[in-house]
Parts: C-alpha cells; structure tokens; sequence
C-alpha cells in the first residue's frame, strides 16, 4: 500500500484539535496528516480559497459544525423561538451551496451529520413535532444536508450519531466545552477518527471485497463431519441456533452489497456441500459462494489457492473463523489479509460482522452489485477453459465482446472507481476523484476510453480503461487500467489497438507509454514487457514507432461508441 | 493510594499520547515538567490533561475529582508545575474529602 500522507483539513466551529491528533496517530492505512483551520470560523474558512489551509490541494476536508453555527434560524429554535421550517431549510440550503462550492477545492470532503445533546430534549413529547421539537428540526436538516449533497460526486454525509451511540452516556462533555470549546469527549473523536479512516481506504480502493469463512462452529454450531447435517446448530427456537441464522443473513446482507463470499474449512468436502445443499435452515445457498476449499490441508495454503482462483490480493480478503490457532496462522502468514478477533460466544458474531469498518464504498455500483454472479460465471469460463485444448480455441468459444465508449457522465462513476481501485494492472496508478477525471478527459490533446467486457457467460462490467495525451506529435498512452476480472484474454491488445488506432487518425506513428512502478503493478511491467504488446522497451518508457496497424485480436467483438 | 495515583496518572499520559504527536510524547515520569515556564503543555494539552485526570479518577480510582475550581486554578503552576506535583495535590484532595 502506498505509505505516502494524506493531507486532511478539519474545518470547524468549535475546537477539532482532538480529533486532528487521533487522525494523525491512528496507525492504520493510510497514514494522514490532520491540520485544523482556525476554529469558530466555519464558513468564512468555506467561502476563502487563500487561506492557509486550502494551499496545495489537500486531499480531504472534514467539515464539522454545530447546527446553530451554520443556520441561525436552528439557533433562535434552541431558544423556543417561532421558527418556520422552511426557514432553517433555506439556511442548510445555503450552507450546502458553500460545501459543494469547496468541495472543487480537495479530493473528497466528509460532513458529519448535526447533533443535538440529548439533555436539550427538555420538552419531551413536544421533541417530535414539526417546527416545534428541536430532534424533529435535525433529522429534517440532516436528510436536507444528505438530499442536498448527494448531487456532488466527492462529498460523504457521515454519520455522528453512531459516533455519539459509541461515546455512551458522556458523548457530549460540558467540561471540554466550557474549558476549551470542545463539544464532545475524546470517545467521540475516537471513534470519528476510524469511521474518517475507513471511508479513506474505501476512496482509495482498499476496501475489502472477501469474506472467507470457515463452518463448523462459524457458520453454524457443531461439527458437522461427528454430528452430521441433521444434527448441526442453526435456526429453529434455539437462541445458538438463531444467532449461526442471523450471522448467514449478516454475511448474506454484505454479498447483496457486493462483497464476496468464499468459504475455507477443514472437511470432508461431500460431507460439508451436502450439509450446505440440504439443511434446511441455511439462509446461505452454494451459489452464494464465490468458490471454496473444503479439504485438510492447511487453510493458508487454501486460501492462497482460492485467492489465486479469484484473481484477488490478500489485501481484499477478510477471514472469520472461530478457532483462535486457525486465525493465528493466517494473521502470521497473510499479513494483509484482515483476521478479526472473534467472539468466542456466537450470539456476538453478527454483531461483530457488522462492526467491521472495512467494507466502505465509496459509490455503489452495478459491477458492485453483480459481483458474486460474475465470479460464478468466471468459474464456468474455467470449466470450459479445461475441455478445450487451445488458449486461442478458449478465447473463440467465449465470444468476447468489448464496448468501447468515451467517459461520459453515465460511466464516469464506475470508471472513477475502477481506477482508484486498479493496482495490478495499472500503468500509472493515478487516483482521481470524479471531478478531476473528467476534467483531465476534457482537455484539449486528451482522450480516454472506458471498456465495457461481456462473453456467453455474462457481462464484466465495465473493466478497462486507456487514455491517450497527444502532444509534440506523440501520443503518450498515460492510463492503462484492466480489472483482474478480465485479464488474459487478449483485452490488453484490443486496448492498446484503441489508443495506436486513434493516434495514427490523427496521423502520429509515435506511441509510447510511462510505466510508474508501485508494489503491486508488476503484472502491467510484464504486459508491455511480452511480445504481445509490440513495444520497445527504453528505461521506464515503452515506445512504438511506425505506420504498421495494430490489429484487434480476432477472437473478440468490438462495439465503438463515439461521442 | 499514593502507587494508585501514580498508575492512574499513567494511563492518563497514555490517553492524551493519542492525541499528540509521535515525536512530542509524554513520558511517564513524575519528575516530567507539565504547566509553567518549562512545562511541556500548551493550553490545550492542560485541558485535556484537566479533563482525562477527572475521567481516569473516577474510573480507576472510584473518586470524583474535580479540578476546574478556584482553588486548584488559581495556583495552577503549582498543581500542574509536574505529573508529581499534581499526583500529590490529588492525594490531597482525596484526603480531605476522606476526613470530610
């Protein structure tokens, strides 16, 4: 992972300096240097772009307000003054105009939600009601701040009330308050701090996207090769046997969202599967696993196996498993693979899922939601791929078709994210939010193309991109991003025939492509290394020079979508 | 008591070492200068360190402790000059309110 810091503006009403210290000392990726803006000036700190603190593009701003400071309307209701509704929504309105206005200024900018402190709940049954009750006026600027900024591709509404819930009974420290303007006690911060990493790590691409778990004991109570199927602990009027269910619908929950589940036991196989096919209380089904290892051998080496299978890095994985030694192993061996400490009491597993804060996506998309369909149908291109007795053979029966199509704001999501996620092959590993994506793909000279892959078996998604810059008659290819997905199957050519295509209209024969080495995208080096992609290497560039075409391989469809 | 105090303390330097940066720790050493001329705190540093201490006595040691009075404010420099200055104004403290 890259080690580089993050640079975070915390911008306040009140005093973040706290919070500022835990960002920059939480030890876990990335690493992230806070610095406050001066406190108490919220939106005055919003509306100035030379200050200080908005030199040299921070990556993150972290815009925390009380509500009164931002609507006034909301500060004469803390006094039981007549205030019409619609007044205070005007002022979120306007305090969202100045947050989106900013938001151009950093890569992404998180807004905890308001708060009021549960002692100003004085007047009880009146809390409720509309322009009356101050709780009713705050759920109702919240859902008219999330509404509002939910139109700006790189602004994340984040949620202070679980922060608050996790404080406990002193989330809110009049002492800090009155000694130093600091609202809340360092709980809070605490736990502030590891929601504004995890959200971090999600932009950046480090979200994880595997769950593997083990069974017995894990997925249900019982070993199932002593017991047998029949006997096992899972659903029916039995507290145990509820929670093995929920913890099922827990991880069944995650899968809806797009993370993947795969399962590493030590079983007999058959035993196992037919425990699986035939308990009828199990929520999960066999097509809800994107592929298992069920055998004796050492999970370790399972799950290698099984990740190699998947086409995934040990950095996306997350392994729960009850045994202690079990996660001992793995933590030691796969250090990057998350191994959660695990309730040793089965009523706590869902919670303890849930808890988790490393599943963060920055969007949802389609391909996020289709995941665990397109691993099954990778599994049948595997199947086919051994009845067959040639790659080129593999690749004809497939009947690849690839869109090609501009980035446009329809695509613009899903390639964002593809690039910020992509660290295999990836020739230049840029990270770039929405906004500065688009905005390199409207200049002038620039070109960038998103492709879109689907076969027999289904469709990818969209998987690829290749941006070309033309300047001083040559054409520099700078991204070359394909997900794992879809590697090895000659789309790397039918990219690199994209981009050499468009360079020669345009009447330039020199190509060439910057290759930036970062720790994990060697398999990009190698690509341009082969034979397959036509080029000469010369230090860190890979060139191309002359009028001879570069064909798209034979085997594969190509649909052009052109501005 | 007094080993109490002194542990209590340490965890508060534990606390607020989360907060700081990594280069610029408190040690856990009662001779360690916290308010006046050589004191290693700023203002900040001084209210968390207020607002830990209340929290880390009540919790380890099952007092309440108070130390935004006059009494203790008004000679901060003394109660805060080092961790063991304030150790022996908590014992003090504590002690009056046992002979209460």
């Amino acid at each position: 992972m890259d080690n580089k810091s993050l640079m975070c503006v915390l911008v306040s009403d009140f005093n973040l300096q706290n919070l500022a210290g835990y960002v920059t000392n939480d030890s876990h990726f990335p690493s992230v240097k806070a610095i406050t803006a001066p406190f108490g000036q919220p939106v005055a700190t919003l509306l100035n772009r030379e200050l200080p603190c908005w030199q040299n593009t921070p990556d993150v701003a972290v815009i925390w307000t009380q509500p009164q400071s931002v609507a006034p309307a909301f500060k004469a209701l803390l006094n039981y003054e007549r205030v019409q509704l619609q007044t205070v929504l005007q002022q979120v309105d306007e305090y969202c105009a100045l947050l989106v206005n900013m938001s151009e200024w950093v890569k992404y900018a998180l807004v905890p939600s308001w708060v009021l402190p549960s002692y100003r709940s004085v007047f009880g049954i009146l809390d409720m009601q509309t322009e009356i009750g101050l709780t009713n006026t705050i759920m109702r600027m919240n859902l008219r701040l999330a509404e509002n900024l939910d139109k700006a591709s790189n602004i994340y509404v984040l949620n202070t009330h679980d922060w608050i819930a996790q404080a406990g009974i002193q989330a809110f420290s009049p002492k800090l308050w009155y000694l130093g303007k600091i609202p809340f006690a360092n709980e809070v911060f605490k736990a502030a701090a590891r929601d504004i990493k995890a959200a971090l790590r999600g932009m950046l691409g480090y979200a994880r996207k595997l769950i593997i778990v083990d069974l017995d004991d894990t997925l249900w109570g019982g070993i199932v090769g002593d017991t047998g199927w029949e006997n096992l602990v899972l659903g029916g009027h039995h507290h145990l046997g509820e929670a093995y269910a929920d913890f099922q619908h827990a991880l069944k929950s995650l899968q809806n969202r797009g993370i993947l589940l795969a399962i590493v036991s030590k079983n007999e196989e058959q035993v196992a599967l037919e425990a699986i096919r035939k308990h009828p209380e199990m929520v999960l089904k066999l097509d809800d696993f994107a592929g298992w290892r069920i055998n004796w051998q050492d999970k370790v080496e399972n799950i290698i196996d099984l990740m190699t299978e998947l086409n995934l890095g040990p950095q996306s994985a997350v392994f729960i498993d009850d045994n202690p030694a079990e996660r001992a192993r793995v933590k030691e061996s796969l250090s990057e693979i998350l191994v959660p400490d695990w309730p040793d009491d089965p009523l706590f597993y869902p919670a303890a899922l849930f808890s988790l804060r490393c599943f963060e996506l920055p969007s949802l998309s389609q391909e996020d939601l289709d995941r665990t369909t397109m691993y099954l149908s990778e599994n049948k291109r595997r199947k086919l791929k051994k009845t067959v007795s040639s790659l080129e053979e593999w690749l004809k029966r497939l009947a690849i078709r690839v869109h090609i199509e501009e980035l446009h704001p329809a695509n613009l999501q899903r390639a964002t994210q593809l690039m910020n996620k992509t660290n295999q092959m990836n020739l230049s590993t840029r990270r770039m939010s929405e906004a500065e994506l688009i905005s390199w793909a409207q200049q002038e000279h620039h070109w960038l193309w998103t492709l879109r892959v689907s076969d027999k078996f289904g469709d990818a998604g969209l998987t690829g991109i290749v941006s070309l810059k033309i300047q001083d008659q040559r054409a520099q290819i700078v991204d070359f991003i394909l997900s794992c997905r879809v590697l090895g199957r000659k789309i790397e050519e039918t990219m690199l025939a994209r981009a050499i295509h468009h360079a020669q209209a345009l009447g330039i024969d020199n190509v060439y492509a910057r290759y930036i080495p970062t720790p994990k995208n060697k398999p990009c080096l190698d690509f341009f290394k082969s034979p397959a992609s036509r080029f000469q290497q010369q230090g860190d560039c890979f060139v191309r020079d002359g009028k001879q075409s570069f064909p798209i391989p034979e085997h594969i469809e190509i649909v052009l979508t052109q501005k | 008591m007094d080993a109490k105090i002194a542990q209590m303390l340490f965890s508060v330097i534990d606390e607020l070492n989360q907060m700081r940066p990594t280069d610029d720790h408190l040690v856990k050493d009662l001779e360690m200068p916290l308010s006046g001329d050589s004191g290693i705190l700023d203002s900040a540093g001084l209210i968390n360190l207020i607002a830990v201490t209340e929290q880390k006595a009540a919790e380890e040691l099952g007092r309440p402790l108070v130390l935004t009075d006059e009494r203790t404010l008004s000679q901060v420099n003394q109660v805060f000059q080092t961790l063991g200055t304030l150790a022996e104004y908590i014992h003090l403290r504590l002690n009056e309110k046992n002979d209460g």
